[in-house]
């Protein structure tokens, strides 16, 4: 039998979270609400089946909690992206696991990471436009095919997620693990590969200046991406946490900057002209080329739109969450781009799970994992994760096997 | 509170009760002059307080005098010619001859009658000088510094007090009589006030120096008035405290020599007077008087303390 | 009165003694045998001030009397210390007031038209309205402002003349309209021995160009200290840019001195050595205390700021700078210089809640230590009050707070102090960055902030006591904030000891400097 944490329908505990989760001391209280009033619960199962020979049963080794799934435990995540799940469904799309079915090309029992979008291939579609450009997480057909809809692994019905002791997974998904790398990093693969998309979604030219803003996973991911794939000049991070100052110091940032004051410290290190108006936050008249906004926070992408030059560009990397004031987009004659998920890319090889899971061998990611909890532990683990960053931990990931 | 109450606890630190601190040694040097004319005294000389002390003196401190000891007046006659402020000069002795000048004059000099008293002494604590000034209207006198410009008794003066000074400036260690300083002349001079020279006689036996209370037994004192002495024209300040001293000494030796031996004496030039450091006694009991430096300290307290004949009926003739 | 300053040994009957602490003051228990600084008492004022300012117009030094040099058509500057002098700002009329008013009735009488006055302000915040006004008076103020009577503007490159270098290649560059004028009339008063003279002229009107000669690490190293002309680089600097300044325009200083009167006479007992404090003292101690303990941050702000000081004028000379400086500095001399001998172990210093640069503002942290490091450390002649490789106490609690207006570059170089406290470092690194930051500029030209390069030299100003000293501990210290700017808090006296035990020892000579008001140590 299999064990598992499923999500399901519950328009109460929706709305109920999702009304005090946008009031002021309701955000503070996340993680008590993510635990509490989450419609999770922890099922036994039977166990998937594989539908035809190009599928294969995982053994999820571990599966990490994500942002965007807190986001959907505390009723942050828009209701945009209901239609494109299928009840109940097993969360966590962070998996590291081992194949328990012969595949071609993959023995038994290898052990990979998965590329959780489930595109045209894995729904036995022909490939859309967007999947043959190699865009694959633009796929078009993420509601239909021989699948319930489900954009990604861990948000659909048929599938599973990373959250449990079994779940499938087509050929297509699958990146094999070199055998060095431990399992506390390639857990990191999905998100890296998600930080290597998103610095590949905009030109960078050298000696650009680069403000990431937050430095949880994908804030330091995307910092390492930057490093490594692009000719920045200086990358300045705004880190909440000392611990997550000292890693995004360790990974290359310029210059750390506190929560607080932020824009003024921007400022500081452009001599832009601040501004201060008489309502609203401060802002920049000059300042950085870019952005990265990986906190999923409205705060988050407001701060970045307030902190660029002219003609600059923000990238939202995080699940956005609230409403920010564009104007600065307007007036400042910004780009705004989106970054979801990653892409397999046009040239086989050179897509960004390849690219993450080169980067991740030989970057200094380790500790990122620091907690692994065992299923039946999933409220701790939900709130230990909710406030990962105040708890000095950069990622909270399930042990499904143990327990 | 709490905080209070600590800052309280910190601020009595190093301070007593009344929230005076000791100069710490290293800054002696620099010690500000003793402020002593800084306790104020003008409340004493209001009518309310004069009222009071008139009748505090009147009620209290002569009646307690009174009792203890015997004074004998003489010469209050020679008061009736004064209007206005005069200066009363006595020797001094002891604590006991403020009271017995202020009992022996009349109440109509007392009640505008001010005492010069020690400042160093007197007005060092409050409590002290508050009583000193009520009882007898005293008014700081600073024995050491010069501040004639800005002395109070001056001006005590011009607003019409009499005053009662002791220029030897401090109470006699032995009985004898030491020199006179010049301020009571100079005061005399500048304003033009008599001075009126007073002998007090037997306080020392009495009630000297360390003493609280007089000896038990009423030991008989004697309070000499003298004539009115006025500046001349042409005499200087040291002329005129010389002659004030004279007067001292002669009202002095009429206890032994009578009035008129007294006179003779003086007009002889046969009284001891101080000069300079010396001590001396005009006449000691045997009727000669005493200026021997060199003698013992024993023998000065001696000659000092003998106590005077009887009064017999007195020869003012001698054969 | 005027009693000599001396220094007290604190003995088993010295009382607790005053410190001050930022807004507010203590009374503290020093160890026996510490050793206490104190400043002379307060000189007599001059009686008549205005007779003695036309005394010195008249007879000046070195110079022809002033009406001489006083003619029809000139182009006459009247230049002033700004808002950072007197500490704290004196009671109206101030003193300025008084000698630019008789300076501009001479020059009404010799015809005069074409007449500037200049707030020497340098780099320092602009003054407003209201603090002109108050500072040269109601009449003055409205017969010249706001087109005759401005603020320097080190930022305007129009308003800037260079005149050239010094022989050690420093550039000099001053206010244009002043170096372009036919005589300069400069109005002082010098509060400390490092005021007047030469810096007058050659650091109230320069720019950044020309500062950056002597305001700077190097310089400030060198200057042993800077409250004594003759043994400070700084001052040597200022000599030979006054020199040039010399061959282009004719100056005339009126350099005034005050007595040693900061506080009014509710605050007497501030001044007043403890042991003779009377009851009414200790009762206005104690109810000043407890008020001020109690008081709201904003209102025990207002307060204190609102306080203005019943100095009184103790000289007033007039004439050529080089020739008037030796007479204010002996009068400087005679109100603040006490003699010490040897050097401590340790020092105290009670930091005030005032320094040069929060007239009517917030001492913020990088403040608390130019007035620490800087100032009260340097208050020396001869040399420092504490040996090489001793401890500094200072007693201020060094809130994290900053004027948003008046300090906007002070925020952002707190934040540098995560990266390096040591002041080469910060001046390589990021001194050009701030100096020429158009933001700041801008600020600093059309709002109420200090220059960019503002906070630097308040590090600067105590990098001499950061190499000589080998630890510095703020008694009440935020903790925060007093290891970001690299020193150690302590709660009381005894713990600062207690912390000092590694450096000095168990049983250190301590000796603590009695300011305000204003003292200078001649230690021998």
């Amino acid at each position: 039998m299999n064990l598992a944490l499923e999500y399901r329908r519950s328009a109460g505990r929706y709305f109920a979270a999702r009304a005090i989760s946008y009031t002021r001391t309701g955000g503070r209280l996340a993680g008590a609400l993510a635990s509490n009033m989450a419609p999770l619960r922890l099922v036994e199962q039977v166990d998937p089946v594989p539908g035809d020979e190009s599928w294969t049963r995982i053994e999820p080794v571990l599966s990490g909690i994500c942002g965007s799934d807190l986001g959907l435990l505390t009723g942050r995540s828009s209701p945009y992206l209901g239609p494109l799940t299928s009840m109940p469904f097993v969360l966590g799309h962070e998996v590291v696991g081992r194949t328990l079915d012969e595949l071609p090309g993959l023995p038994r029992g290898s052990r990979v990471v998965i590329d959780p979008v489930l595109r045209c291939a894995a729904r036995s579609l022909p490939a859309c436009p967007a999947c043959l450009e190699g865009d694959t997480c633009r796929c078009d057909r993420i509601t239909t095919g021989g699948l319930a809809a489900g954009l990604q692994t861990g948000f659909c019905a048929d599938t599973g997620g990373g959250w449990s002791r079994r779940m499938l997974a087509h050929a297509s998904q699958l990146h094999p693990v070199p055998d060095p790398m431990p399992d506390e990093i390639a857990v990191l693969v999905e998100p890296l590969a998600c930080a290597v998309h998103a610095v590949r979604r905009v030109p960078i030219s050298p000696g650009a200046s680069v403000l990431v803003v937050g430095a949880g996973t994908v804030g330091l991911l995307t910092l390492l991406a930057l490093r490594k794939l692009t000719a920045a000049g200086e990358v300045h991070v705004i880190a909440k946490h000392r611990h997550q100052a000292d890693r995004a110091r360790e990974l290359g940032a310029t210059q750390v900057i506190g929560a607080d004051g932020a824009v003024r410290a921007i400022r500081r290190s452009t001599g832009a002209l601040l501004v201060e108006p008489e309502l609203g936050e401060d802002y920049l008249l000059g300042g950085m080329d870019l952005a990265f906004e990986c906190t999923g926070a409205s705060g988050g992408l407001n701060t970045a739109l307030r902190s660029l030059r002219a003609g600059g560009t923000v990238v939202a990397s995080g699940m956005p969450a609230g409403g920010v004031d564009l104007t600065p987009l307007w007036f400042r004659e910004l780009r705004l781009v989106g970054a979801y998920a990653s892409a397999i890319g046009e040239e086989p090889g050179k897509g960004d799970f390849p690219e993450a899971i080169a980067l991740a061998t030989a970057a200094p990611l380790d500790g990122y994992v620091d907690m692994k909890y065992p299923l039946d532990q999933w409220r701790d683990a939900v709130d230990h994760a909710a406030a990962a960053g105040r708890l000095g931990t950069i990622k909270v990931v399930f042990a499904p096997g143990r327990g | 509170m709490s905080g209070l109450r600590d800052e309280l606890r910190l601020l009595r630190q190093g301070r007593d009760w009344r929230g005076r601190a000791r100069v710490p040694r290293s800054a002696q040097p620099w010690e500000l002059p003793e402020a002593c004319d800084d306790f104020p005294t003008a409340w004493a000389r209001t009518a309310a307080a004069g009222t009071l002390r008139h009748v505090l003196q009147q009620g209290v401190l002569k009646p307690v005098v009174w009792s203890q000891t015997r004074p004998m007046v003489h010469g209050s006659e020679y008061l009736d010619g004064i209007r206005g402020p005069a200066i009363f000069v006595a020797n001094h002795s002891s604590h006991l001859d403020t009271p017995l000048v202020l009992g022996s004059l009349p109440s109509r000099i007392t009640k505008k009658l001010a005492v010069g008293a020690a400042a160093d002494y007197f007005f060092d604590s409050r409590t002290i000088a508050a009583a000193t000034t009520l009882l007898f209207n005293a008014f700081p006198v600073d024995r050491r510094a010069s501040r004639r410009d800005r002395s109070l008794a001056a001006e005590l003066v011009e607003d019409g007090w009499s005053l009662l000074l002791y220029p030897e400036g401090t109470r006699t260690v032995d009985g004898w009589l030491t020199a006179f300083k010049l301020g009571a002349a100079q005061l005399c001079a500048m304003k033009r006030v008599p001075a009126v020279p007073i002998a007090l006689r037997g306080t020392f036996a009495a009630m000297p120096r360390g003493r609280r209370w007089p000896r038990p037994g009423r030991p008989r004192v004697t309070v000499r008035i003298g004539r009115p002495l006025y500046i001349g024209v042409d005499e200087s300040v040291p002329e005129f405290r010389a002659r004030l001293v004279r007067a001292v000494a002669t009202l002095w030796a009429e206890t032994e020599l009578g009035w008129y031996r007294a006179l003779r004496a003086a007009a002889d030039d046969s009284l001891a007077l101080p000069t300079g450091s010396r001590s001396v006694l005009p006449t000691t009991a045997s009727g000669q008087p005493a200026d021997d430096h060199d003698m013992a300290p024993w023998r000065r307290v001696w000659e000092a303390t003998r106590p005077p004949a009887e009064d017999g009926p007195r020869q003012v003739w001698t054969d | 009165m005027g009693r000599p300053g001396f220094v007290l040994d604190v003995d088993e009957r010295t009382p607790p003694l005053l410190m001050h602490e930022g807004e507010g003051f203590r009374l503290e228990r020093l160890p026996l045998g510490s050793r206490v600084i104190y400043p002379p008492e307060s000189l007599p004022a001059i009686v008549d001030l205005e007779g003695a300012i036309r005394h010195a117009l008249a007879h000046p030094h070195g110079s022809d009397p002033l009406s001489q040099l006083l003619r029809r058509g000139m182009r006459l500057t009247i230049v002033f210390d700004d808002l950072s002098l007197p500490l704290p700002p004196m009671r109206t009329p101030d003193v300025r007031q008084r000698v630019i008013e008789q300076v501009l009735e001479m020059a009404a009488t010799a015809g005069v038209d074409d007449v500037e006055l200049i707030a020497a302000n340098s780099l320092h915040r602009r003054m407003t309205p209201a603090e002109l006004k108050r500072t040269v008076g109601e009449r003055v103020f409205r017969a010249f402002h706001p087109d005759h009577l401005r603020n320097h503007d080190a930022e305007d490159p129009g308003a800037l003349a260079h005149l050239g270098t010094t022989p050690h290649g420093e550039d000099v560059e001053i206010n244009r309209r002043a170096a372009e004028s036919d005589l300069i009339v400069y109005v002082n008063i010098t509060l400390t021995a490092m005021n007047g003279g030469s810096k007058s002229v050659s650091v109230g009107l320069a720019s950044y160009n020309s500062l950056r000669h002597h305001h700077n690490v190097h310089t400030l190293r060198h200057s042993r200290s800077f409250n004594d002309p003759a043994n400070s680089a700084m001052h040597h600097s200022y000599d030979r840019m006054a020199d040039v300044i010399g061959g282009h325009v004719p100056v005339f200083t009126i350099e005034t001195t005050l007595n040693n009167e900061p506080f009014p006479a509710a605050l007497r007992f501030l001044t007043r050595r403890e042991w003779e404090w009377n009851l009414t003292d200790q009762a206005s101690y104690l109810a000043v205390k407890r008020s001020n303990d109690l008081a709201t941050t904003k209102l025990r702000r207002r307060i204190w700021q609102a306080t203005e000081a019943p100095y009184g004028i103790t000289g007033v000379h007039a004439g050529a700078p080089s020739q008037v400086h030796p007479h204010t500095l002996a009068a400087v001399h005679r109100q603040q210089l006490t003699e010490v001998r040897g050097q401590a172990d340790v020092a105290i210093f009670g930091l005030p809640y005032i320094c040069p640069y929060n007239v009517n503002s917030i001492m913020n942290p990088i403040l608390v230590m130019s007035l620490g490091l800087g100032y009260f450390f340097n208050l020396y002649r001869g040399q420092p009050i504490v040996r090489q490789g001793g401890v500094a106490i200072f007693y201020h609690s060094m809130p994290h707070e900053f004027h948003p207006v008046h300090h906007p570059s002070y925020i952002d170089f707190y934040e540098l102090l995560t990266e390096t406290t040591d002041p080469v470092m910060l001046e390589t690194k990021y001194e050009k960055q701030f100096a020429t930051d158009p933001w700041y500029i801008h600020l600093y030209r059309n709002s109420y902030a200090y220059h960019g390069v503002h906070p630097f030299y308040m590090w600067y100003w105590g990098a001499h006591a950061l190499q000589h000293l080998d630890d510095v501990i703020f008694v009440g210290g935020d903790r925060s904030t007093t290891g970001r700017l690299g020193f150690r808090a302590a709660s009381t006296l005894a713990d600062a000891l207690e912390l000092a035990r590694d450096t000095v020892g168990g049983d250190p000579q301590i000796s603590y400097l009695h300011a305000p008001p204003m003292v200078l140590a001649d230690v021998r």
